[in-house]
């Protein structure tokens, strides 16, 4: 039997895996879960904000994480972190302006190799079921660690229909642990009347092959550089069904059922079946995997695109910058939900400087989930 | 070591564009000793010995019995003196223009000293206060207390003399009045007791004097901790709106801040022992985006510059009416009870002022705040003012031919406050 985590702040259990108490906020060393397949080091990149700078007006933030000058409060590392599992791959998991907590989260993977292979789990945790935020970390880790658990182990695949089927089957499965993973916070909870829920959104990077599962209405784009920006995900959401049935974008975004989603995360779920989509990365660009509190201000693929060039041209380079300027457009915009934005940068072969081609793969049912 | 705890009871919640924070912060002081254990301490008797101390004779005679049980209860090793007010004030006891350390013997001598006080001359309130001021300042650093009883007003000197004695006096003691008999301003002992942190009642009947200043002493000797202050800061751009004790009784601070800093002020707050005082404060801080949150005061009490309990007043903008528009029991609870003594100190000014419609509609709204909040003390001493017709509407009619007393009563004990039965914050 395995010894319980418990914050060195609280006492309280954690989530292994995470960075941080849910409890208390406290930044916890060595994450357990990331160093099972010995990415500790990457994922220390999850860094909360510890500056000592009050994000609203410069002053210094004091013991009891309040500003000594606006007294605004800082950030908790639950609030707002960053992760930059490789230099190709970084994300943004923020608080937004509007909500009091954060109920997104996010949890990513990449191996050093650019473009080699990828993980981006975003779940978006439904406000008004408490603990919400819970279920959705919850279930970022537990999907992606089930992605990640094997890889030394995955069979080698040679067709790209084989290499689609088998990652949408390791989607399904992660999906399957995840929608597990937010039953156990609800259990924890003694099952409360309206148990924590949350949405689901992973995609992997497999060599050029892009593979996108969601459950509810957090979205896939693959933004190439030129050529046709795509996204890739379709909401399970009154909204698309009402777009489907005939309605237009714009009016369908400004009716307010649109986001009442009808898939999701939870003990409460009418169905957890994640969809699934692909496509062959034939040139250079972005992978996306975001929030609504992101495509709430920017649901087009063409203008997401161009935030990202924006945001180039601004003097942002890597993958968590350019997340991060995505992330304060939307707080510039209202911040009205909570946002998260992570990407991974795949270059064409050709530029790609230290390109290294995986291990084929051959065709095979995933790793057990 | 005295312990300090501070709990804050507030709701956290405004509305978009709110701007102002209310909180009740309660801090308890545990295992605070005795005057005088960490410094010297020292205890002045002011002692009303002016002529009319004699009509009746039982208001002196009373006076020499409190002053000789006073002396008693003061602790051995405490720097004491007894002044007699009178058209100037005399040394009782030590008969030089000095403070005495308490002994069996001096005690004895003091006692001795005090019963054969005599009555003659006039008051002069202000004079007294600046002796025993000066007498203080033999003992810098001391602890320093004071009683003062009358049983007159300030006649002998300049009605400014009193205003120049207390500013001198702030800061130096703290000092609770008595007023013994009905011929004595509320008013002016209400100034002397606010500025110098002290309580103010009436000892109507002379009788009751003893037990009244056996109390005091013992309470004044069981606060070991000298001084404390209540520290509070406020965000860039807002603005203190109020700083008032509320619990036991009401003692609006506000205007004694003491600016540390732009954003930091200093309230006083005067001698600890083992007891629970509770604070109304309110800060209007500039309002932030519906999902900010903002602290909107650190509230610290402070010994010897160092922070022995704290507490944050927070203020979280919110759409959600249901969280925004709840007030916090013990905010309006203390509200209601400043509203309280607020309406009966007013009330029975205009009354004495002859003005009876204004005292009629504020005494009623006091007599409905007074039922509303479950305060049967000043339930109780407003009935002997006033005849209740409707508590629940705050119709009333004044009593004709009211004990002088009674009305003095009233309003010297207005601040006295309920407390709130916690809820847990």
């Amino acid at each position: 039997m395995t010894e319980i985590p418990r914050c060195p702040a609280c006492q309280e259990e954690y989530l292994p895996g995470t960075s941080f108490c849910e409890s208390c906020g406290a930044t916890i060393e060595g994450l357990e879960g990331a160093a099972s397949h010995g990415t500790a080091a990457e994922h220390q990149a999850t860094s909360p904000p510890d500056d000592a700078a009050c994000r609203h007006c410069g002053g210094a933030v004091l013991d009891d994480g309040y500003c000594s000058e606006c007294g605004t409060r800082a950030l908790s590392p639950r609030d707002r972190w960053t992760e930059s599992p490789a230099t190709w791959v970084g994300g943004v998991c923020d608080k937004g302006i509007v909500h009091a907590g954060n109920e997104d989260a996010m949890a990513l993977y990449a191996a050093e190799s650019a473009g080699s292979f990828a993980a981006l789990v975003v779940c978006d945790g439904v406000t008004t079921a408490p603990a919400s935020d819970r279920a959705s970390l919850a279930a970022c880790i537990a999907a992606r660690d089930r992605l990640t658990a094997d890889l030394d182990g995955t069979p080698a695949v040679s067709s790209p229909a084989a290499r689609v089927n088998w990652w949408s089957e390791a989607l399904t499965k992660a999906c399957a642990l995840a929608q597990r993973a937010t039953v156990s916070v609800a259990a924890e909870l003694d099952n409360p009347p309206e148990p924590p829920s949350c949405t689901f959104t992973a995609g992997v990077v497999h060599d050029r092959l892009l593979v996108a599962a969601w459950c509810g209405d957090s979205r896939i784009y693959w933004l190439p550089d030129s050529g046709e920006p795509r996204q890739m995900s379709r909401d399970h959401s009154l909204g698309t069904e009402m777009i489907a049935a005939g309605m237009s974008v714009e009016d369908a975004e400004a009716d307010p059922t649109c986001h009442t989603i009808t898939r999701w995360l939870g003990a409460d779920t009418i169905s957890a079946i994640a969809d699934i989509a692909s496509v062959e990365a034939t040139e250079s660009g972005w992978f996306m995997v975001c929030s609504d509190g992101m495509w709430n201000y920017a649901s087009a693929p063409e203008r997401l695109r161009s935030l990202i060039v924006e945001a180039q041209a601004a003097g942002c380079t890597t993958p968590t910058e350019i997340a991060d300027s995505l992330v304060a457009f939307a707080n510039n915009a209202g911040g009205h939900d909570n946002i998260t934005v992570a990407l991974a940068r795949l270059e064409h072969p050709e530029q790609l400087e230290q390109f290294e081609q995986l291990e084929p793969i051959s065709q095979g049912a995933p790793p057990d989930g | 070591m005295a312990d300090f705890t501070a709990q804050v009871f507030q709701n956290e919640y405004l509305a978009e564009d709110s701007t102002d924070a209310h909180a009740v912060v309660s801090v308890s002081c545990s295992g605070a000793g005795g005057a005088g254990e960490q410094g010297a301490a020292a205890e002045i008797l002011i002692i009303d010995a002016s002529g009319s101390m004699d009509m009746p004779s039982a208001k002196i005679a009373a006076a020499r019995r409190a002053g000789a049980v006073a002396l008693q209860e003061i602790v051995d090793g405490t720097w004491f003196a007894v002044i007699a007010g009178r058209t100037e004030p005399e040394m009782v006891y030590p008969p030089h223009f000095q403070l005495a350390q308490m002994n069996a013997e001096t005690r004895a001598a003091a006692q001795a000293a005090v019963s054969a006080l005599k009555p003659r001359g006039a008051t002069a309130l202000g004079w007294w206060i600046s002796a025993a001021t000066k007498l203080f300042e033999q003992v810098p650093g001391a602890q320093c207390h004071a009683i003062l009883l009358t049983d007159g007003r300030q006649e002998g000197e300049a009605p400014a003399a009193l205003d120049t004695a207390i500013a001198a006096a702030v800061g130096r003691f703290q000092c609770d009045c008595r007023g013994v008999g009905a011929d004595w301003e509320v008013e002016q002992l209400r100034r002397i007791s606010g500025a110098l942190l002290g309580s103010v009642d009436i000892v109507a009947d002379p009788a009751d004097l003893e037990a009244d200043f056996e109390a005091i002493i013992q309470s004044a000797m069981g606060r070991g901790v000298a001084d404390a202050r209540l520290r509070v800061w406020a965000p860039q751009g807002s603005q203190v709106l109020i700083v008032r004790q509320v619990a036991p009784t009401v003692e609006d601070l506000t205007s004694k801040g003491v600016a540390l800093s732009p954003l930091i002020t200093e309230f006083p707050t005067g001698a600890w022992g083992d007891e629970s005082r509770d604070y109304h404060v309110a800060v209007r801080v500039p309002p932030a985006p519906v999902g900010s949150e903002r602290l909107a005061a650190r509230v610290e009490l402070v010994v010897n510059d160092v922070v022995v309990a704290k507490s944050l007043v927070r203020a979280l903008w919110s759409a959600d009416a249901n969280l925004t528009t709840r007030i916090d029991p013990s905010v309006a609870h203390y509200s209601g009870q400043a509203e309280l003594a607020d309406a009966i100190q007013q009330g029975m000014a205009a009354k004495v002022a002859g003005d009876e419609r204004t005292a009629t509609v504020l005494l009623g709204k006091a007599a409905k705040l007074a039922h509303e909040s479950g305060n049967e003390a000043t339930t109780r001493l407003l009935a002997k003012v006033v005849d209740v017709v409707d508590v629940e509407q705050g119709t009333i009619r004044l009593k004709a031919n009211v004990d002088r007393a009674d009305e003095m009563a009233l309003d010297t004990r207005s601040t006295k406050t309920t407390r709130i039965r916690k809820q847990e914050p």
